[in-house]
């Protein structure tokens, strides 16, 4: 079943095209690996998706669950199930990943719940579990929780902290820009078992990456090529096996 | 224009019909000094020394520096307002009224879960107390101050003044002259109050200036907390709130006090708090500030004894047409002493804040240290922030740290939060809330949330 759905969708950043044409659909608990070379249009696509405001769509349509995303803001999106891990999440002093979900599924539940004096107390306690539950899975330290968000963490930490974030939230759709970078063996294991989490629950996942060693832990059921902002390929792992080989010599080609 | 949406929208903008026992004419005058010390039955040295801050009032000039003052009208202004009969000694005896002003705001639920010792104002007068029997048990006194006036009159008249005098400045003389309310507090020597002293603090009619007057003396290697919290509500006309604060803190003793200041957007809030530290003693402020017309506030520490510590934390919030005008002092008088200035000011929707600071080190003052920390977090390219550091250093052998920064809410910190579903005004709230952690921590709980709760609703309503 089509979780999100990419129709034809351009996107230039002023005036420079960097998406053309995109078609696209995710399916439900599936992993849709998008992999390409630098400066393709990977991360561009996955912003876009979750509505950055600083790129234009010039044509085409984004739609979750047959909603069509044009008029959507960042937080609705996020609010109707889109999720994105950052590839550099940004610093956000004083604000710890615990005191964020709290808001966030504060929100999520459409203000339902929420007490006049302090939304964040009503749910406290059994959001405080659920993030202690899932910081264990992913074996990151309680202290990780009240620090401030991506404040002095390494590169590794801040990707669990996103894996954290995905878990708690339980998007409908997931978009893990470059989440391998930076990770260790044994912290890219835990991410990929964190993905594989996800889409046990249902969850539709775009992995976006340029290593083929996530791929062995968290397996793709997809593989997409793009190519300068174009989708020029699609299809099983045996695709990505072999970019692995011989690399995307024979999209480059003229 | 954002003006008045935020005062339509300013939740604490209640004001209950007023009714009063006792109410002295507009207008400043030595008939109404007079009128105020009769009415309370003061001894006659207090009388003497109203009308004497009255005369250095007169002869004072209004501050040039700072923010503007010029359309403050003291003779538009009622200096004394007794708003019932007696005090009442328990929640059940308070009138219905002003039992209705603070169930909005909320003290009752703050005194069943925490408080020790509450003593609440209403307007001039404090209408509600009741001290823990332990307290009074430990010889702690904690009493309004003209209650303290009365019953201790000795002890009043040994510091009253004495650190804050009517000479130091426009306003200090004008509260030294018609002040009223406030708390006295004295805890005996080695005595330590383990739960935070509470007052609540509100102005309820028009053009009235509230002009109370705390003292507290830790007597040698004591500890006590007091905690005030203001909320104030809505008027067309200027509001004037003009305190001074008084705080002794002996050897070894060790004084925390902490303001939270929500005053409603047309108050001038200008206010000298001063604290004396002596040897081994350790004196801090924490003071939050948001709403008003425009705030003056500068809690200064005076280290008086070998190896006294000053600690100040001042967090401003201005929304639009709101200035807050904040910081700290702290004097080196003696050796191995040590201060610390914290300063976070976050100015939204064309508000202004400026850090206005002073450090002294006197020759005295050997081997002293003193950090200063200012952090402006701009929320919009209309507002505005400055600092105005001064440092007096009078001899070489002396720590000294500096460290100013001025940051806007970034669109990629916007962008993160709102990709967690977050909306604008509460990723911008949150962001904000982030920003000042490091001195909300430092509250009571309910302080912390009421405080992060507020800002969130002033950026709410500077949003809409």
């Amino acid at each position: 079943m089509s979780i999100l759905s990419i129709k034809n969708l351009s996107v230039q950043l002023e005036d420079k095209k960097i998406l053309s044409g995109i078609n696209l659909e995710l399916l439900r608990g599936k992993i849709h690996c998008l992999m390409g070379p630098n400066g393709s249009g990977k991360s561009t696509l996955a912003q876009v998706l979750m509505g950055h405001p600083g790129y234009l769509t010039t044509s085409g349509q984004i739609s979750i669950l047959g909603r069509n995303l044009e008029e959507k803001a960042t937080d609705e999106r996020a609010r109707l199930g889109m999720f994105l891990a950052f590839q550099n999440p940004v610093a956000v002093p004083g604000v710890s990943v615990a005191n964020l979900l709290r808001m966030a599924l504060g929100q999520n539940h459409n203000g339902k719940g929420r007490s006049k004096h302090n939304p964040a107390l009503n749910l406290v306690s059994s959001v405080n579990e659920k993030i202690l539950a899932v910081s264990r899975k992913l074996e990151m330290p309680r202290e990780f929780l009240n620090r401030g968000l991506n404040e002095e963490f390494s590169g590794g930490e801040k990707k669990k902290l996103e894996m954290l974030q995905a878990l708690i939230l339980s998007p409908r759709v997931a978009i893990f820009d470059e989440i391998d970078t930076g990770l260790d063996v044994d912290a890219l294991r835990i991410v990929a078992h964190g993905i594989s989490l996800l889409k046990k629950a249902g969850c539709s996942i775009l992995l976006i990456t340029h290593y083929q060693r996530i791929l062995k832990f968290a397996k793709p059921d997809y593989v997409h090529i793009l190519i300068k902002g174009k989708l020029v390929s699609s299809g099983s792992f045996i695709l990505a096996r072999k970019i692995e080989k011989s690399g995307y010599r024979e999209w480059l080609s003229p | 224009m954002n003006n008045q949406i935020l005062q339509s929208d300013y939740r604490y903008g209640f004001s209950k019909p007023e009714n009063y026992t006792f109410k002295s004419k507009k207008g400043l005058n030595k008939k109404t000094v007079e009128e105020i010390s009769r009415h309370k039955n003061e001894p006659e040295w207090m009388l003497r020394f109203r009308l004497e801050a009255l005369a250095v009032f007169y002869k004072k000039q209004m501050p040039v520096w700072g923010g503007d003052l010029s359309r403050i009208n003291f003779d538009d202004i009622y200096y004394y307002i007794k708003p019932i009969k007696d005090k009442a000694g328990s929640w059940e005896e308070l009138p219905k009224e002003i039992k209705e002003t603070y169930d909005a705001i909320g003290i009752p639920e703050a005194e069943k879960k925490f408080l020790g010792g509450v003593s609440a104002q209403y307007e001039s007068e404090v209408v509600y107390k009741s001290i823990q029997k332990t307290l009074g048990d430990k010889g702690v006194i904690f009493l309004d101050m003209d209650t303290g006036l009365r019953e201790f009159p000795d002890l009043v008249r040994e510091y009253f003044g004495t650190l804050i005098p009517p000479q130091d400045n426009k306003f200090s003389a004008l509260n030294s002259a018609v002040w009223s309310g406030g708390s006295f507090i004295y805890v005996p020597k080695g005595v330590k109050v383990e739960l935070p002293l509470q007052a609540y603090f509100r102005i309820n009619a028009a053009n009235m200036g509230q002009f109370e007057r705390t003292l507290i003396i830790a007597d040698e290697g004591s500890y006590v907390h007091y905690v005030e919290g203001c909320t104030a509500p809505v008027y067309t006309t200027d509001s004037l709130h003009s305190a001074v604060v008084e705080i002794f803190v002996k050897k070894g003793a060790r004084v925390r006090y902490t303001t939270i200041q929500n005053w409603s957007g047309n108050v001038y809030n200008l206010v000298t708090k001063r604290m004396r530290v002596e040897t081994e003693g350790f004196g801090e402020w924490i003071d939050g500030n948001i709403g008003s017309k425009l705030t003056m506030k500068y809690p200064s520490v005076y280290l008086m004894g070998k190896g006294a510590r000053g600690e100040i934390l001042s967090v401003a919030y201005a929304g639009a047409n709101q200035h807050q005008d904040a910081g700290g002092k702290a004097i080196h008088f003696a050796p191995y002493t040590s201060s610390k200035i914290t300063s976070k000011s976050v100015s939204a929707d064309g508000g202004r804040t400026s850090y206005r600071g002073l450090i002294q080190v006197f020759p005295s003052a050997i081997k002293a240290k003193t950090k200063v920390i200012c952090d402006a977090l701009l929320i919009d390219d209309t507002s505005r922030s400055d600092t105005y550091p001064t440092m007096d250093i009078r001899h070489n052998d002396v720590q000294i740290e500096h460290e100013a920064t001025v940051s806007k809410i970034g669109d990629e910190q916007l962008f993160y939060l709102n990709s967690r579903g977050l909306k604008k005004a509460d990723a911008e709230a949150m962001i904000v809330n982030g920003f000042i952690e490091p001195i909300v921590k430092e509250l009571p709980l309910e302080y912390a949330v009421e405080l992060n709760r507020l800002i969130q609703l002033e950026m709410e309503g500077s949003v809409g």
